[in-house]
């Protein structure tokens, strides 16, 4: 909440327009104030709580007779900020403001309601997942993420994209529910020039706005890997050190990954359902029963650039020592660490046990 | 019963804090009276004729025996010893100092109770049958869903601020006993096609100066949905009612000046748009408040008992008490036990604080550790076993609570009236008082039949005068008090408003008026038939003629 001693700039109407003239207002206004003339008129806080749930994104502003009691229903009900008059007790705002630690009713940009928080609190993570399970069956890829995504589950979500061949469905799906949840990106220190490009163009093009670059932790890179050549004598120990670990810093106060892994890719995924346990954390699958078809026509349909690469006959790309051309009508992830007995590269395996040292 | 866990303790004590702090403000000068008012209605402060008045919630009137301890506990340290059972069951304390309210309150918390939203214009406790659980024509335990309503409208951020209160009551069976047509929302729990559970929505009750019966405006709204509907209904009320005209003001005004038709749409049209998702309840969720009010555990008994026989036999005052205040429980070998707070001539719904313990005792003796408080101002013994009916009436009798006059004419609803309240035109109690001491004897009144008779000091019509069998309303008439009677009102399942029967009367003239139109009534009757079936059949005339007759014939 902010507390202003000026109006900003923008559309002013007093709480008693009809809605229909607030919404139309509304419309192309980056900042609306809406004015009390008296605080008991709480037609004000229905009019922000609609506007809000019909989508309107800009600042939403109150003033005129209002008192520090009502901080809260403002902030609740979808104001950004309040003008407080002369001489007005700031402090008395900020601590009705923050007078309760729990509420009941769900509401714009705010906790999860008490009702979620029980259910949270008591239901394990093998629960949560068996009842999203259950709500989503039949379900397609969006119901998947936005059931991930529910704000009122109380998750805290993120993609795990390696910007691949197919990595263009997920983040595009992921951009129409919401652009800024994070992607978390490995960047390993060998990926190919065209990886790179690919991210940052389709993250523009899709208005992706918590892109994470995560890095291997230099000294541990430099004590296991001086001369950067792990991934020929020990794969996984190079996808240990430049994948796992880093993710697993990453993930700090994530509870949801959300990946784009499919039952066709290979043998161990074909039984993959949509929500699932993994290490503690819910692993997320909206493209679990996608097939190559349906992934050629979503990139069709979208419009979606594709990576680079492909054109050169890489399906499935990952680092470059480790990912080669597959030959047409191969199984894209034959390209993968093609020749050692390897099929997944750690992240979804969990860490091996190593000493380092 | 619903048991409080961390987040609902969280939420009444940081209640309390805040009030504190508004107090502070209001002393200070932080605050000025006008702003500090609607504050402290919302916590259940008023200021009364005399005194400040504290009303405490009774959420859907389910209290537990160490809630109860707690009420007497507080009627006898903080006030004159003494509380006041409300139509909405509350109870009110009308002597509290205003410094010792935080105190109050704090106690209240300790036992899982608050006085949040029993005044002011927000969402008011919410109200239920007093047989839930115990009627055999119920379709599902109501009190889970008004626990959830209660959680839901509690420091509601969009809905504290409303034109008006706004009171909901919650009924889950056909016949209706908690008066669900007289509210501003109406629910009735009826099973959706689906086989779940769905409410059958009305809007639009309300008494007052301008009473109007709810209409329905939804025939099934699925339970998971009843959040997002009710959001709706306040929505288009909270930006479309009337903020002018505090009579004007009440969801029932917009209601009937728009039409249910045209309102329907409004609310359908904000329906349309509201998260749904976000105001559905989790499943778990549900069944975690279900889970407190499973039925309790009921020994399997024969369905007649020997001693409650012997004693209806032996005693005939018990076997009055009995027909009169023992109610059929589904559960075989187990009653409903109402205790009449209407002694000949007392105040309806006053019960002391010694009283109170003794209920207390018996309820968690007898009942389960279950009292509830009746939309009829009485206390009502939930689950006692038929065996047990006798020695309760016995202690009940010792403590002056055995008043077998349940449902009977005796059983008046009556507010405070001018003795207490600042809105009075006329006193209501002295008048219910003469009404209870002429028609005192007990077999006359068990030959009248159920007959409900409802007092109010002023149109506000807390004691819901428009919906008594008989009604009596005070009016001042050039600075006098007077009464006006209406006749053939209900609030049951086929709610209706009394009509007026004719010009007002003075106060010594209310019982003996009254006592015609019964006399009348016992003439004119067919076998079988109830007073509000005879007011049915007959109209109003006959009574008219009865009230008045006697004036004509002298003028
Ligand atoms: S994919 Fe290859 S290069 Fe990349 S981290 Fe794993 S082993 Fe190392
Ligand atoms: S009906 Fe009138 S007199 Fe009676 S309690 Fe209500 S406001 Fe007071």
């Amino acid at each position: 909440m902010q507390w202003l001693d000026t109006a900003p700039e923008g559309a002013r109407l007093p709480v008693t327009t009809p809605l229909e003239e607030v919404e139309a207002a509304a419309r192309d206004a980056g900042v609306l104030v809406l004015e009390f003339d008296a605080f008991r008129d709480g037609r004000g806080f229905s009019l922000a709580a609609v506007l809000r749930e019909r989508g309107y994104r800009g600042r939403l502003i109150a003033e005129g007779r209002l008192i520090p009691d009502q901080a809260r229903h403002l902030r609740r009900s979808g104001f950004d900020g309040v003008v407080l008059g002369p001489g007005a007790d700031i402090e008395a705002w900020r601590r009705m403001d923050a007078a309760f630690s729990a509420t009941y009713q769900p509401v714009e940009e705010d906790a999860a309601p008490i009702w979620r928080r029980r259910t949270l609190a008591r239901a394990t993570p093998e629960a949560v997942v068996k009842r999203l399970n259950r709500e989503t069956r039949g379900g397609n890829a969006e119901d998947i993420l936005c059931a991930a995504l529910d704000p009122s589950l109380g998750l805290r979500p993120a993609i795990l994209s390696s910007f691949g061949a197919e990595a263009g469905v997920l983040l595009s799906l992921a951009a129409r529910v919401d652009p800024s949840i994070p992607v978390i990106f490995l960047d390993t220190g060998m990926h190919f020039l065209q990886t790179l490009a690919y991210r940052k163009a389709l993250s523009e093009r899709l208005g992706l706005t918590d892109v994470r670059l995560v890095t291997p932790d230099p000294s541990e890179r430099a004590d296991l890997d001086p001369d950067e050549d792990l991934w020929r004598a020990d794969p996984d120990a190079c996808c240990d050190l430049r994948k796992v670990r880093p993710l697993e810093r990453a993930l700090a106060g994530i509870d949801a990954v959300i990946t784009g892994r499919k039952r066709h890719q290979t043998l161990d995924r074909h039984d993959l359902r949509p929500f699932e346990l993994f290490q503690g954390r819910i692993r997320v699958n909206p493209l679990h029963d996608w097939s190559e078809e349906q992934v050629e026509a979503w990139f069709d349909a979208e419009d979606l650039p594709r990576h680079p690469l492909i054109d050169q006959g890489y399906r499935s790309i990952g680092c470059w020592p480790c990912t080669t051309v597959v030959k047409a009508g191969e199984d894209g992830r034959l390209g993968r660490w093609s020749g050692a007995a390897k099929t997944e590269c750690g992240i979804h395996l969990g860490r091996r046990t190593m000493s380092v040292g | 019963m619903y048991r409080y866990d961390e987040f609902d303790t969280a939420v009444v004590r940081e209640r309390i804090e805040e009030f504190r702090d508004q107090v502070s403000r209001r002393v200070s000068g932080g605050l000025t009276e006008d702003e500090f008012k609607p504050l402290r209605l919302m916590n259940g402060v008023y200021l009364q004729l005399h005194a400040y008045m504290l009303r405490v919630a009774v959420p859907y009137g389910t209290m537990n025996s160490g809630q109860m301890r707690r009420l007497a506990r507080i009627a006898r340290v903080y006030d004159k010893g003494y509380g006041h059972f409300t139509t909405r069951t509350n109870i009110q304390y009308n002597w509290p100092a205003l410094s010792d309210v935080p105190a109050i309150l704090s106690e209240l918390a300790e036992v899982e109770m608050h006085a949040i939203q029993t005044s002011g214009n927000c969402i008011r406790n919410v109200t239920t049958d007093v047989f839930a659980g115990c009627a055999d024509d119920e379709i599902e335990d109501p009190r889970p869903w008004c626990e959830i309503l209660r959680q839901w409208s509690t420091i509601h951020p969009e809905f504290s601020f409303l034109p008006r209160k706004f009171k909901i009551a919650v009924i889950a069976a056909p016949k209706d006993r908690a008066a669900m047509r007289t509210h501003d929302v109406g629910l009735q729990l009826i099973r959706g096609e689906d086989g779940e559970t769905a409410f059958r929505v009305f809007v639009g009750g309300g008494q007052g100066r301008i009473p109007h019966i709810a209409q329905e405006i939804a025939p099934a709204v699925p339970g998971r949905d009843l959040l997002a509907y009710l959001t709706a209904i306040l929505r288009a009320w909270n930006l479309l009612g009337r903020r002018d005209n505090i009579h004007k003001a009440r969801i029932k005004i917009l209601v009937a000046s728009l039409g249910i038709d045209a309102f329907r749409e409004e609310v359908e049209r904000h329906f349309a748009t509201l998260r749904r998702e976000d105001l559905r309840v989790p499943d778990e969720e549900v069944a975690r408040i279900r889970a407190y009010f499973a039925p309790p555990p009921f020994a399997d008994l024969p369905r007649t008992s020997g001693a409650f026989d012997r004693a209806s036999l032996a005693d005939p005052d018990f076997a009055r008490f009995a027909r009169n205040n023992v109610r059929r429980h589904r559960q075989p070998g187990y009653a409903t036990l109402i205790i009449s707070l209407k002694p000949q001539g007392g105040v309806p719904g006053d019960i002391t604080a010694d009283q109170m313990d003794l209920v207390a005792d018996l309820a968690e003796r007898f009942s389960f550790d279950e009292v509830r408080a009746a939309y009829e101002q009485n206390l009502v013994l939930p689950h006692v076993r038929l065996d047990d009916t006798p020695e309760i009436w016995r202690r009940l009798a010792e403590a002056g609570l055995a008043t077998p006059n349940a449902d009977l004419v005796t059983d008046i609803i009556a507010c405070p009236g001018l003795d207490y309240c600042s809105l009075a035109n006329a006193r209501s109690i002295p008048v219910a008082q003469a009404l209870s001491e002429q028609l005192a004897d007990l077999d006359y009144q068990e030959r009248l039949g159920p007959i409900r008779v409802n007092m109010s000091g002023c149109i506000n019509a807390c004691g819901h005068h428009h919906v008594g069998h008989i009604g009596v309303l005070g009016v001042d008439r050039k600075g006098e008090e007077y009464y006006q009677i209406t006749v053939g009102g209900s609030a049951d399942e086929q709610a209706a408003l009394g009509e007026i029967v004719g010009r007002s009367l003075a106060a010594d003239e209310v019982a003996p008026a009254v006592g015609r139109a019964l006399d009348r009534y016992l003439e004119v009757r067919r076998e079988g038939e109830t007073f509000l079936q005879t007011v049915r059949r007959l109209g109003a005339d006959p009574f008219r003629d009865a009230i008045y007759g006697a004036f004509n014939a002298v003028a």
